[in-house]
């Protein structure tokens, strides 16, 4: 009665992980790649950085009336009707433009990273102008500091010199606010992702200004999320050696319950970066001399029901220029993908801290680093990504061999007492005391240990699991193809059960997706976990026997990689218990034990003299 | 019982329901370790039974021989003077007999 009701509990609560999955994915935005014919300026950019100097109110207040910076004063009613000059940024492996309209960097595409695994389908967008709903953008400004310095905003038509912008041809901006102060601000770009700009204000006026200059990153709306705990995606930040993630759900209440202080988070340090990360993407900014401190936000703009994403950095303080100075600001912005090794080579070589954590390596990163790189290395020598997989997997396995061989040599001698020890367990089931002693007499007179210990298991445990991550996180396993119907490792097994792998012609949900891949594991998984020692309390063993069932359901939409990889090691932990157990049995079968290890027949139960106490058989 | 007692044992069985069945039980003791730690965390509370446990999973390897290891009874007027007894109070008890 209460098995039936806790297989009940078991269906209800898979069909309710499999329905939240449904929903999930459901209300998840679909970004809708179409060209809309965009004008500039149309949407109001509420949040500027928020001046490190108190008397100037922060600028996170949609639309507030005070003159902070060129966010409010671009609410304007009309678009100007001119077309912004646009100057096209291209090296080899992006594309894109930058408007010269509120100077920022507005349309961006990675020309080695395609849509879909389609051959000719489009290159990944990564930027795009304001005013699309899948606008995404960087823009370089300043903030008023002084109250009177007026400074460009979003609708400031700037002089553009040079262009198109590329490696080695940097592009030069400037603006004259015409009380003497010179704005500039030059561009340049090298041959993979990294953008440099050099702000300064020449102040040729008789009084000193205060501005404060900043570099911001922009998102217009929340990105589809996998939502997923072993996988970060949102604002991300390295501040002093510190990793500060946030998901835009916690953006959303942080942005909500420091709505005063105008931003989620905030933090000034000599050290660092900042940026907006997603599972293959970043844009990031940082600050180029490296002896400045500075001061780097997350802030979450509510807008007419749609969430705003913003990450800034300024300089630590303001800056005072005196008649006939200037000063400047410099700032670095990468916008691309998370390539590891490009990662540790502008870490490394441009002196941006702890940069490769982009990446979300997670806890264990002293053990998923080694392995992106063994498996990096695989890759390069194979060609194929699932085959580096399956051997690398199979060089822990054999790594483990001496550990595993010990504890699955005694789980086999186990399986040949068992009979023995399901008798004990029945004769003393009023006297738990009795049976224990009993029990350890009997390991002690067949000499074996019934396991190898839970030490051996537990030291595997982050091994697999890290290698588990290293798979989710690696944009190597993004559209690369395994033999057969897998044309993407990252994506779900295309092929289901439910239509008859393809014979009808009919699109169910999501939740009856029931790939071959994901048979397969529960299959090796069945078998995995009948050649293991069942758990001796009977609704655990329900449980167990359910497993199986369960985990081919949650990991039918897993990248297939993952499923693959799972249903590998299965498979291999089955080859190797296998091996072992009939090596076992062969010596077993050699000199037959006093006892009869059979395994056959429960022998004659033991008579009270060969109880042993238990202090003897700890000894 | 105090609030750390329960979220150590919380996760513990968290763990004998999820993980367990997973990586299989492989523990060379009765009790086995999970159970051992529930027990310790309960009878000497959160920080000591920890440490009992900890140090029980480290001796639960193919090294050792394993076998009856129960968790040791609390010495009523021992504890209450040197709470923070050393972990290796586990490994020496002898069950009665």
């Amino acid at each position: 009665m209460d098995q039936k009701r806790l297989l009940a509990a078991i269906a209800l609560s898979v069909g309710i992980l499999l329905l939240f999955e449904m929903w999930n994915r459901g209300n998840a935005p679909v970004p809708p790649p179409r060209p809309v014919a965009t004008q500039q300026a149309d949407v109001p950019l509420p949040a500027v950085p928020a001046p490190a100097t108190p008397q100037v109110a922060p600028g996170a207040a949609p639309g507030a009336p005070q003159a902070a910076g060129p966010g409010e004063t671009a609410v304007t009613a009309a678009p100007p009707a001119i077309p912004a000059q646009r100057v096209q940024v291209e090296n080899t492996r992006v594309q894109g433009a930058l408007t010269a309209r509120g100077l920022s960097l507005d349309q961006l595409t990675l020309r080695d990273y395609r849509e879909t695994v389609e051959p000719n389908s489009p290159n990944v967008t990564l930027l795009a102008p304001r005013g699309r709903p899948e606008g995404y953008f960087a823009q370089w400004g300043w903030t008023q500091a002084d109250g009177r310095t007026p400074v460009p905003n979003n609708d400031t038509d700037w002089t553009v010199t040079g262009g198109p912008l590329g490696p080695n041809s940097p592009v030069t901006f400037r603006w004259d606010n015409g009380q003497g102060q010179i704005f500039q601000a030059v561009v340049s770009l090298d041959a993979n992702y990294m953008f440099e700009v050099r702000q300064s204000v020449e102040n040729t006026s008789a009084e000193a200004v205060t501005v404060l200059p900043w570099a911001r990153i922009r998102r217009e709306r929340t990105p589809q999320v996998q939502g997923f705990f072993i996988l970060h995606e949102g604002f991300i930040a390295v501040q002093d050696g510190r990793l500060t993630e946030m998901t835009y759900s916690t953006g959303r209440d942080e942005g909500n319950s420091r709505r005063a202080l105008g931003s989620a988070w905030e933090n000034e340090a000599a050290e660092g970066w900042a940026g907006l990360s997603d599972k293959y993407w970043l844009t990031a900014l940082t600050r180029l001399d490296r002896n400045e401190r500075i001061r780097s936000a997350f802030r979450h703009i509510p807008d007419a029901g749609v969430d705003r994403w913003q990450v800034d950095i300024a300089p630590a303080a303001p800056q005072l220029i005196a008649p006939g100075q200037s000063a400047g600001f410099g700032s670095r912005l990468f916008a691309g993908a998370k390539e590891v090794r490009l990662l540790d080579d502008y870490r490394d070589r441009l002196h941006i801290q702890d940069f490769d954590k982009a990446i979300d390596f997670g806890w264990f990163y002293f053990i998923t680093k080694p392995f992106f790189y063994a498996l990096d290395y695989l890759f390069i020598l194979t060609g194929n990504f699932g085959v580096a997989i399956l051997i690398f997997t199979l060089a822990l396995k054999i790594l483990f061999f001496p550990l595993a061989n010990k504890a699955y040599k005694s789980m086999s001698r186990m399986r040949l007492v068992a009979p023995k020890m399901q008798e004990i367990r029945e004769r003393y089931k009023d006297d738990p005391q009795k049976m224990q002693a009993e029990m350890m007499a009997l390991y002690k007179s067949e000499k074996i240990n019934p396991a190898s210990g839970c030490l051996p298991i537990l030291v595997q445990i982050p091994v697999f699991f890290a290698l588990y991550k290293v798979l989710f996180v690696t944009i190597e396993m993004r559209h690369a193809p395994f033999f057969g119907w897998i044309r993407d490792l990252s994506d779900m097994d295309p092929t289901n059960a439910f239509t008859l792998f393809g014979l009808i012609p009919w699109d169910p949900p999501l939740f009856l997706h029931l790939p071959i891949w994901a048979i397969l594991m529960g299959l090796t998984m069945f078998i995995q976990q009948k050649l293991n020692p069942q758990p001796p309390d009977p609704i655990q063993q329900k449980i167990f026997a359910w497993l199986p069932v369960i985990f081919t359901f949650m990991l039918a939409s897993f990248p297939a990689g993952l499923v693959i990889y799972w249903t590998w090691n299965n498979l291999l932990s089955i080859a190797q218990q296998w091996y072992i157990m009939r090596l076992d049995a062969k010596a077993q079968a050699a000199k037959p034990p006093a006892q009869g290890g059979t395994g056959g027949a429960p022998p004659a139960p033991k008579g009270g003299g060969k109880l042993a106490g238990p202090a003897a058989a700890k000894k | 019982m105090n609030p750390a007692q329960h979220v150590l044992k919380g996760a513990i069985v968290t763990y004998q329901w999820t993980l367990r069945p997973f990586i299989g039980a492989n523990c060379r003791f009765h009790p086995s370790c999970s159970h051992y730690a529930i027990e310790a965390v309960t009878e000497h509370g959160a920080v000591k039974g920890a440490a009992m446990s900890a140090w029980r999973i480290l001796r639960c390897n193919p090294w050792n021989a394993g076998g009856y290891d129960p968790v040791p009874p609390r010495k009523p007027g021992l504890n209450r003077l040197r709470p923070a007894a050393s972990p290796s109070a586990g490994p020496d008890t002898r069950p009665e007999s």
